[in-house]
């Protein structure tokens, strides 16, 4: 019985090397610098992915700026003010949904808060959907973190007359800083590829746009439209587009968790 | 520096800095202190001492309201501070707290700076410039015994430096935003015997400036450190008088039990 | 010193404006953390209400029907979501099928029978597989494996079952390589890392103690696994299992490549379906006409409400674990 444990693992693992082997293969047979100085090209043209990665880059910045102090708000009510409360582990069990709750209906709800509006599809609409899916990241990770420093810190700031507002800022966050910093990388490594929430909220843009309130193009739909196509220009940039994709996730995840080792070890 | 309290008439050595009045303490339904009543001298050092759980500490925790943290924890009757009851719902809290400072059993040095440990509690309060302030960082090092053995790094995390050296920093840290009163909560468990000697002798020097309670599990502690002492057991005090009276011939038979060692 | 105890009173009437200022403060971050948390809650309620709303239409026009009928047609404008509904819950059946048990199996090696120096290098690789982004999974899918299918594995399984009764129109031609099965198994290994890094997290919830005694009256791995690690983490492991069918359900981009987009209900595992979530993701910015757009949302809102319902019952599980180990 524990063979099958060995060959469960060897089947697993060997998939998922398949999968990132063929990603490898395939990928870099098409990356080169013009794809981050180029536009995406009309089909049968030789071109980039600049415009996309431009455009993917935006949404994630304004997403997180939008995101974070939300998400760690709320995950400071629930490990501080609000640790005792009822509404605390409403909210936590409310979160851990809105955590795992499909990406693409997240991207409906934009569309019915704002597209449908505002009339047009929009690089804003994008980074709210994108926004919503890094604040129960955030909530998560602060909240976990914020409930590892010991109370005897808060006890002591605030045993020195310090008000609760002060012990949060420069106790609580500075002894749970790396591991907020990891939540927040966790969420940018998220929503750095999700595809389904942009469909229908940032659209695409064949074009260099850095307008926000116009459609505007995004790696992640980019390489939906160009795997779908029929021309071989378009479909090897969607795998070099997919390596990008995958190296910057794996490397944010990467340190991300390097950071919450090094305070495990510290 | 030390010489106008010295020199104090021993009247004034012996006024009352806190006056516990019909004290009970509730941890939701269970009651933790019943009934305690008992006056703490200014500029003296008071130990309580009594078995894990008798509530010696949770007894402390009353006087600066750190118990406040947590719900469901929650004091009746009276603990008057110069007069003035700090039960009462309309006193500050943080006030009350920059009144009656705290060292904790483990030591809790922020995670920041030495300098900043101590500049940070002190800059709440107080608008003073840098120059000032480095005088007040030196002075409170110099006062916790500390300040030859991290001059030089400053700017070293809190953290780095040793068990015993963290909880000198805490004292110092407590002792740089002059409180009037400071609680100490088995200050020493958590040291080595070096170490534990030297927070003695700093206890001892510190009296002078300001009211001291201790709490301490050690027997011999107390009696090293306080000029008075309370016993407690099962939430109750059973016996409060001079240290040397509690030590040497002690009204009530539990106190005798205790401090031979026959239980606790 | 005497200078500043002499200089304390003029101290302690600044304290007391400090104070004042501090309560304020406090009391406005007090509120803004609280308005923060609260807008958690209505995000989800947004989500929720909002769905509602945009598939008003659909459900009014079609009624209960929209559940039951198969039809989904834009021309007639009749639509019905009988195909997604059995396509999502087919594909994420079998995935999580397949994927369970290989899931638990990795667990087990990692906690039980990996070499020490090979643990924390194999979990962390599952752990950052976990977070790989389902177009990828997609574009593999559709390039790489579902040619892969089409040529060797699905005619030959055809051909293995072609006189078999039952089977045989279960895995019946043509092969496309595209399909329910596929999106299955690309399923399967999107939640597998899921599945593993969760019961791997709940099996190492297991009191040492408890296995050491069972090691020590001679339990072999696999008899303290099967009588000790399963049984007291079995709520933790169902938890995961649920989680990972929450995910599964869900997921869009890896499916929509492979599914091959057909609103049919076909026996056969091969032939071509779509799912909740391909439909909306294929059709959605295509839709022509209130009442489509309309009926792509309502879609939408039963995936909502069939994963909120799964997930719920997930984190219930987990909480009952992390409850028992104090976590």
């Amino acid at each position: 019985m524990m063979t099958l444990c060995v060959v469960a693992a060897g089947i697993g693992l060997a998939w998922l090397a398949l999968i990132l082997g063929a990603l490898l293969y395939k990928g870099l047979a098409g990356l080169s610098l013009s794809v981050f100085t180029g536009m995406t090209p009309p089909p049968g043209e030789a071109g980039g992915l600049l415009n996309a990665i431009f455009g993917s880059v935006v949404m994630t910045v304004i997403a997180v700026i939008v995101g974070t102090p939300i998400g760690v708000l709320a995950g400071t009510y629930m490990a501080e003010y609000g640790r005792f409360s009822k509404l605390t582990t409403v909210v936590r069990f409310i979160n851990d949904i809105l955590l795992s709750a499909p990406s693409i209906v997240i991207g409906l709800f934009v569309y019915e808060l704002m597209v449908r509006p505002m009339g047009h599809f929009s690089a804003l609409a994008g980074a709210v959907a994108l926004a919503i899916l890094v604040i129960p990241v955030v909530v998560r990770t602060t909240e976990d973190m914020l409930n590892l420093v010991p109370n005897a810190l808060r006890e002591a700031g605030t045993a020195i007359g310090a008000p609760r507002w002060v012990v949060i800022k420069s106790v609580a966050y500075r002894a749970a800083l790396s591991g907020i910093v990891t939540g927040i990388l966790l969420a940018i490594a998220r929503i750095s590829g999700e595809t389904a929430p942009l469909l229908f909220t940032a659209l695409n843009n064949q074009f260099w746009s850095s307008n926000l309130n116009a459609p505007m193009a995004s790696l992640p739909v980019t390489i939906f439209q160009f795997a779908l196509s029929p021309y071989e220009e378009w479909q090897q940039l969607a795998w070099t587009g997919a390596l990008v994709i995958t190296l910057t996730v794996l490397a944010l995840s990467i340190v991300a968790r390097s950071l919450t080792g090094r305070r495990e070890n510290g | 520096m030390l010489s106008t309290e010295l020199s104090m008439p021993a009247a004034i050595a012996e006024k009352t800095k806190i006056d516990v009045k019909n004290l009970n303490f509730y941890y939701g339904q269970s009651k933790a202190l019943k009934d305690i009543t008992l006056s703490l001298r200014e500029r003296s050092v008071t130990a309580f001492i009594g078995p894990s759980g008798c509530g010696k500490s949770t007894l402390l925790r009353v006087f600066n309201r750190i118990y406040e943290l947590y719900p469901k924890q929650s004091a009746e009757g009276q603990v008057l501070l110069d007069g003035k009851n700090i039960l009462d719902r309309t006193q500050d809290l943080n006030l009350l707290r920059t009144k009656i400072g705290m060292v904790f059993q483990k030591p809790t040095p922020f995670p920041m700076s030495i300098y900043e440990n101590i500049a940070f509690g002190v800059r709440l309060y107080e608008k003073i410039g840098k120059a000032e302030m480095d005088v007040r960082v030196e002075q409170a090092l110099k006062r916790a015994a500390l300040w030859s053995e991290v001059k030089d790094k400053l700017n070293a995390s809190g953290l780095s430096l040793s068990g015993g050296q963290q909880q000198r920093l805490c004292i110092a840290r407590t002792v740089a935003v002059k409180p009037e009163v400071i609680l100490l909560d088995e200050p020493a468990s958590a040291l080595d015997p070096l170490s534990t000697a030297k927070i003695e002798e700093l206890i001892d020097e510190l009296q002078a400036d300001y009211t001291i309670v201790i709490v301490t599990h050690n027997m011999q502690q107390a009696a090293r450190v306080s000029k008075q002492t309370a016993f407690m057991y099962l939430g109750e005090l059973v016996e409060f008088d001079s240290t040397e009276k509690i030590f040497t011939s002690p009204r009530e038979k539990r106190t005798q039990d205790y401090i031979t060692g026959r239980f606790g | 010193m005497s200078a500043a105890q002499e200089a304390l009173p003029a101290v302690r009437s600044s304290r007391e404006a400090t104070v004042k200022r501090f309560a304020f403060t406090d009391a406005v971050f007090h509120a803004l953390t609280r308005a923060a948390a609260i807008l958690v809650l209505v995000l989800l309620g947004g989500v929720a209400v909002s769905l509602f709303a945009g598939s008003w239409q659909a459900l009014s026009t079609f009624g209960f029907s929209f559940l039951t009928s198969e039809s989904w047609n834009p021309v007639t404008e009749k639509f019905g979501a009988l195909a997604p509904i059995y396509g999502t819950i087919v594909t994420s059946a079998i995935a999580i099928v397949i994927a369970v048990p290989i899931g638990i199996g990795i667990a087990i090696f990692l906690t039980e029978l990996c070499p020490r120096p090979l643990r924390r290098p194999i979990g962390m690789a599952v752990e950052l597989l976990a977070g790989i982004p389902s177009i990828i999974y997609g574009i593999w899918g559709l390039f790489v494996f579902a040619p892969f299918l089409q040529t060797t594995v699905q005619p030959f399984v055809i051909g293995i079952f072609h006189g078999v009764p039952g089977l045989n129109s279960l895995f019946a031609g043509p092969p496309y390589g595209i399909g329910l099965l596929t999106s299955s198994l690309i399923l399967a290994i999107m939640v597998l890392p899921f599945i593993t890094s969760i019961t791997k997290d709940v099996f190492d919830t297991v009191p040492a103690v408890l296995k050491e005694s069972a090691y020590g009256i001679g339990c072999t791995t696999w008899e303290v696994t099967r009588h000790v690690v399963i049984p007291y983490t079995r709520i933790g492991i169902m938890g995961g299992v649920m989680l990972g069918l929450g995910r599964a359900l869900g997921e869009t981009m890896a499916v929509t490549f492979v599914i091959g987009n057909a609103h049919r209900i076909s026996v056969s595992l091969f032939a071509p379906a779509t799912t909740i979530s391909a439909t909306i993701a294929n059709e959605f910015t295509e839709a022509v006409g209130d009442l489509y757009t309309s009926s792509l949302v309502a879609l939408g809102l039963i995936l909502f409400v069939i994963t909120f319902l799964i997930l719920a019952i997930a984190r219930y599980m987990l909480m009952r674990i992390d409850a028992r180990t104090g976590a």
